[in-house]
């Protein structure tokens, strides 16, 4: 295997391909990276053995073949290096790395021994999705403020592909917040006939968010137990959550006690002073008073103090105080679009509140109120 | 078991063959899940180990299976995941996060087969109302589809029909996982998605989403009557599962002669299995149940409190687990130990529910509808056989429902307390012998509260 390669597009594919090696003590290959160079084309792979990530990267081939290279100390050397152009040569299972006044010799492993990449199975390797990369990454971002990481709920660190022919809904709860976005099927092409559901891991969709581009065509395949991402020079393949997601539809509020619609970033900068004053548990209270046209924000701490801060609002329905995570309920600000947010109470404690942008039918984000102690 | 052992020695050589890391990575987690004319099937945990061990392991493996059972030919890896899923972690995030308020997300009803794991057959407790039923339900599960087919369970209500059909389905879910799929559904989904069906123009989906199940399970039969596609659809889904030897099982409030708009054909059809009914629990029924529920809450109360429920309250085991609910929320609220006096208050509190709308008049008034003899016939002195048997029915309804003096029920009828007394006693122990008197009187008491 013989390639030149132009140092900021290895570089690019490295950091690309890097979030899916992993650590494994029996498997120290899983550390590497296959380098594979074939069809005339580079093409860099990582695997954890729960996501596997392939990039193709441009450059000059001089000789075919394969070779790993472990990935930290080869993305430590490219990013400190300074020539633009590389001379990289494999060496019986050594990796050579050579500029106009550098050389250096890495210690691969045998590319037999590298985990084979599976694939779509047969029948279902013609169904795809396709979207454009910049929608779904937009999608996916404001779906996944929804969760969290926890050891407790794993069945819960995932996001729910909910595919229906009139469209797409990407569902994510932590059990305290639920955001759901729908992708109507305007924005994607498909030659699926079947609707499916699919539980893909919240890592996974992490990890697409750092990887994806904007402008590009996706295409988005899936097995019973596995899901691929492709695009022009990426193939992202991950294994899905063999688990049921519950029926949320049923807790979505229809009905609110009282309305509020106010300006977005004059609530964001609200919530972030409330936070500051915002006790152990991060809880802040709004306060909506009855046939007013201002919402008070408060948070009060015993070792700290207290503030309040007023907010212009148009206000419908019955006086009502909720006390909420303010960053929860950030992140739902966060995830919504447009200068105007739409804030839905429920005088029942037991039901959610919900944020969305007033005329917005494709995104929603509800809330459980902390109980007052 | 012999499967698992198998599988264990052949890891035994095969962990001898290949590095420890390899086997560590790529077999540890696997298992031998079936082996059937010479295939065997190995689950493995994810794709990249079947990828690895189809490329690279394969021939190793055959010949070590070949040492051990000759006939092994080939073969097959299927990728079966594994659930992480642990209660009592679980029970501790919900003591770490008491004072959040969380978004009631129910992950016990699984949305495949839309059965509640709640219900097993282990929970469901026998007595003689209920054996036959019961002996039924564990039947099927070993011979699915070939027994009894269709399984028709009637019962009133709150007496067990759901919770013994959806155990069936989940036997089957655990007895052969991934084999056969089980599907529950109350018969208003049934008609709400053939009602979706017809309105979007994909009846092909719904009809495959019913044909496509190996073990189908509606509750409430009796509300698809009159409703003419449906039963139509229904008869079709039938007929197509009951061809391809697939297990249906229904349940219904009253047997299927006794649903007065549901089709002949349909009629017929439920005929050709197994009907069984579930009949009032009896008195020690009532307390094993009372015990086992207190068992599963981990909770304990005063033998004498047990027993005075299991008396009050005989007819619904629903009403039996809300009244032991209310009281158990009673003791843990007040921190007191529940007396027999407090029991007895809070039994009568949940006890005064739809008695008190009901009047003498309206009784004798449905009875007499539902017999089609006059309110004269039944109050006179005619002994006929005809006469005789609603009369007692009144008799038992007007002690049953509104509680009334026995002298007071003679002098309604014309007749002294001891008749009272003897019609009574006669029909309460009959309803429990004779399913066709019992469901006379279901239905006359839903004439009663209907009005």
């Amino acid at each position: 295997m013989k390639v030149v390669i132009v140092r900021s597009n290895l570089k690019e594919g490295l950091g690309i391909i890097s979030g899916a090696s992993g650590e494994n003590l029996n498997l120290p290959i899983l550390k590497h990276s296959l380098f594979d160079v074939s069809d005339n084309r580079i093409k860099l792979t990582t695997t954890n053995l729960e996501i596997a990530a392939s990039f193709l990267i441009p450059g000059k081939i001089i000789e075919q073949g394969n070779a790993t290279i472990p990935l930290g100390i080869f993305q430590n050397l490219i990013n400190n290096l300074q020539s633009e152009r590389l001379n990289i040569e494999k060496n019986k299972n050594s990796i050579e790395i050579k500029t106009d006044n550098y050389q250096a010799l890495i210690q691969g492993l045998a590319p037999e021994d590298f985990p084979i990449i599976p694939k779509i199975s047969d029948e279902n390797k013609n169904e795809f999705i396709e979207i454009d990369s910049g929608v779904f990454k937009e999608a996916l971002s404001q779906v996944v403020v929804g969760t969290q990481f926890s050891d407790l709920r794993p069945e819960l660190n995932s996001v729910f592909f909910n595919f229906s022919l009139e469209n797409i809904k990407l569902v994510a709860t932590d059990s305290f917040r639920l955001a759901e976005k729908t992708i109507p099927s305007s924005q994607f092409k498909t030659n699926h006939k079947n609707t499916f559901k699919l539980l893909v891991p919240l890592k996974t969709n992490q990890e697409l968010l750092r990887i994806l581009k904007e402008g590009e065509v996706l295409k988005i395949y899936h097995d019973l137990n596995q899901i691929l991402f492709k695009t022009e020079n990426l193939e992202f393949i991950s294994r899905l959550v063999d688990s049921n997601f519950p029926d949320y539809t049923a807790v979505i509020p229809k009905k609110f006690d009282s309305e509020i619609v106010v300006n977005r970033e004059e609530l964001v900068s609200a919530l972030k002073l409330a936070g500051i004053f915002g006790s152990r548990f991060s809880e802040i209270k709004i306060r909506v008073p009855e046939a007013k046209k201002t919402v008070e924000v408060w948070s009060v701490d015993e070792t700290v103090g207290e503030n309040h801060y007023f907010l212009t609002a148009k206000v419908q329905g019955k006086a009502k105080e909720a006390n909420f995570n303010w960053r929860h309920l950030l992140d739902g600000l966060k995830a919504i679009r447009g200068g105007e947010v739409f804030l839905g109470l429920n005088s029942e404690d037991n039901k959610p509140a919900l944020l969305k942008t007033p005329s917005d039918v494709f995104y929603l984000y509800i809330l459980m109120p902390i109980l007052k102690t | 078991m012999e499967l698992e052992q198998l599988w264990q020695s052949i890891l035994g050589e095969m962990e001898v063959q290949i590095s420890r890391a390899n086997f560590a990575t790529w077999l540890k987690n696997s298992r031998l899940i079936d082996k059937k004319d010479g295939t065997f099937y190995i689950g493995l945990p994810n794709n990249f180990a079947k990828e690895w061990i189809e490329n690279k392991y394969q021939k190793n493996l055959l010949g070590i299976i070949r040492n051990f059972d000759s006939s092994a030919k080939n073969l097959k890896f299927v990728v079966v995941s594994s659930n992480p899923k642990t209660a009592t972690k679980k029970d501790l995030a919900q003591d770490l996060m008491s004072f959040e308020n969380r978004i009631s997300l129910d992950f016990k009803i699984d949305p495949e087969t839309n059965l509640n794991p709640r219900y097993t057959l282990d929970s469901f407790i026998v007595g003689p109302s209920n054996e036959l039923a019961y002996a039924g339900a564990s039947s099927i599960v070993k011979e699915l589809g070939l027994k009894y087919n269709p399984f028709f369970v009637y019962s009133g209500v709150g007496l067990g029909k759901t919770h013994l059909i959806q155990a069936i389905g989940n036997a089957v879910g655990a007895q052969y996982p991934g084999k056969f799929r089980p599907r529950y559904v109350s018969s208003e989904k049934f008609t709400s998605d053939i009602v979706w069906g017809i309105r979007n123009k994909r009846m092909e989906d719904i009809k495959k989403k019913y044909r496509d199940v190996d073990v189908l399970i509606i509750d409430d039969i009796q509300f698809i009557g009159g409703k003419e596609k449906t039963e139509e659809e229904f008869f079709h889904t039938f007929n197509a599962l009951y061809e391809g030897n697939k297990q249906i099982i229904i349940s219904s409030d009253r047997p299927p002669q006794a649903i007065p708009t549901l089709e002949e054909r349909l009629r017929s059809r439920f005929g050709g299995g197994l009907i069984v009914d579930i009949g009032y629990p009896e008195y020690e029924v009532r307390v094993a149940i009372i015990k086992s529920k207190l068992q599963g809450l981990n909770r304990d109360l005063n033998q004498v409190v047990i027993e005075l429920i299991a008396n009050r309250i005989k007819k619904n085991i629903r009403e039996l687990e809300g009244v032991l609910n209310k009281i158990l929320f009673y003791q843990e609220r007040k921190g007191v130990d529940i007396t027999e006096k407090i029991a007895q208050e809070i039994i009568e509190k949940s006890a005064q529910n739809l008695s008190r709308r009901v009047s003498d008049a309206q009784i004798i008034k449905a009875v007499s509808e539902f017999y089609n003899i006059s309110t004269e016939n039944i109050l006179g002195r005619s002994r006929k056989k005809q006469v005789v048997e609603p009369r007692q029915i009144v008799a038992f309804l007007l002690r049953d429902i509104l509680e009334m003096s026995y002298p007071y029920i003679g002098e309604k009828l014309g007749r002294d307390h001891t008749t009272a007394i003897h019609a009574y006693d006669k029909i309460n122990q009959e309803i429990n012998k004779n399913s066709s008197l019992n469901q006379k009187i279901i239905l006359i008491r839903d004439m009663i509260y209907k009005d």
